[in-house]
């Protein structure tokens, strides 16, 4: 794989945390949880990898969403 | 000089120290009672660990293999052997790399940091990794 950008890998390592995050979910849930952060990265995927401005925001998003859907309260997701 | 001659005249002494009566030691209890937990306190003395179980590169390779089977997103597992590469050999693209690099995890029960997370893009790459980290198991 070509080296990675800085912002590229930021973006890896906010799924990453996202599936880190699911392990803490229960277990019946965990695909649920799974199938939608992959689903959320993917909504994005179109966006050229040089358009800084907008994967910022994204990420910013991202992690924002990341904080919400990680509260213990959220059990589930369909 | 002197300071030696006190070190050794210490280390002389110590050996005495440590053979001095525990004073823990059970004197008035009766035979029978001693007799009874005698071979309970050998028992406990006595403790054996195993030596570390290191991981043998064949196994580590075989599990990750075993892993990457299991996931869904392989496009072509006759492609899957001990050198293949997650993107070019096996279809996998970076999100299904992260997911991998977390099964492994997962798998060997230790956590990977973000920085070598990302160099691991290959079968190779992850056993080389695992084999190198002592708590692997």
């Amino acid at each position: 794989m070509a080296r990675l950008s800085g912002l590229q890998r930021e973006v890896l390592s906010l799924y990453r945390q996202c599936l880190r995050h699911i392990r803490q979910k229960p277990e019946e849930s965990r695909g649920n949880f799974k199938r939608f952060a992959r689903a959320e990265f993917q909504k994005n995927l179109s966006v050229s990898k040089k358009d800084f401005s907008t994967i910022e925001y994204l990420l910013r998003r991202g992690r924002r969403q990341l904080e919400t859907y990680a509260s213990p309260g959220i059990r589930s997701i369909h | 000089m002197f300071r030696s001659a006190i070190v050794r005249s210490l280390r002389a002494s110590a050996p005495r120290v440590i053979k001095t009566p525990a004073p823990f030691q059970i004197r008035s209890s009766p035979v029978a009672v001693r007799k009874q937990f005698a071979p309970c306190f050998a028992a406990q003395g006595v403790r054996f660990y195993s030596a570390p179980a290191g991981l043998n590169k064949t196994e580590v390779e075989g599990r990750i293999i075993n892993l990457l089977k299991n996931f869904d997103k392989v496009s072509d597992a006759s492609k899957l052997n001990g050198t293949s590469h997650f993107a070019n050999d096996l279809g996998l693209d970076s999100l299904d790399t992260v997911e991998v690099v977390m099964a492994i995890e997962e798998e060997f029960s230790i956590e990977i940091p973000d920085k070598e997370a990302d160099q691991i893009h290959s079968v190779e790459k992850a056993v080389e990794y695992i084999l190198a980290q002592p708590d692997a198991h």
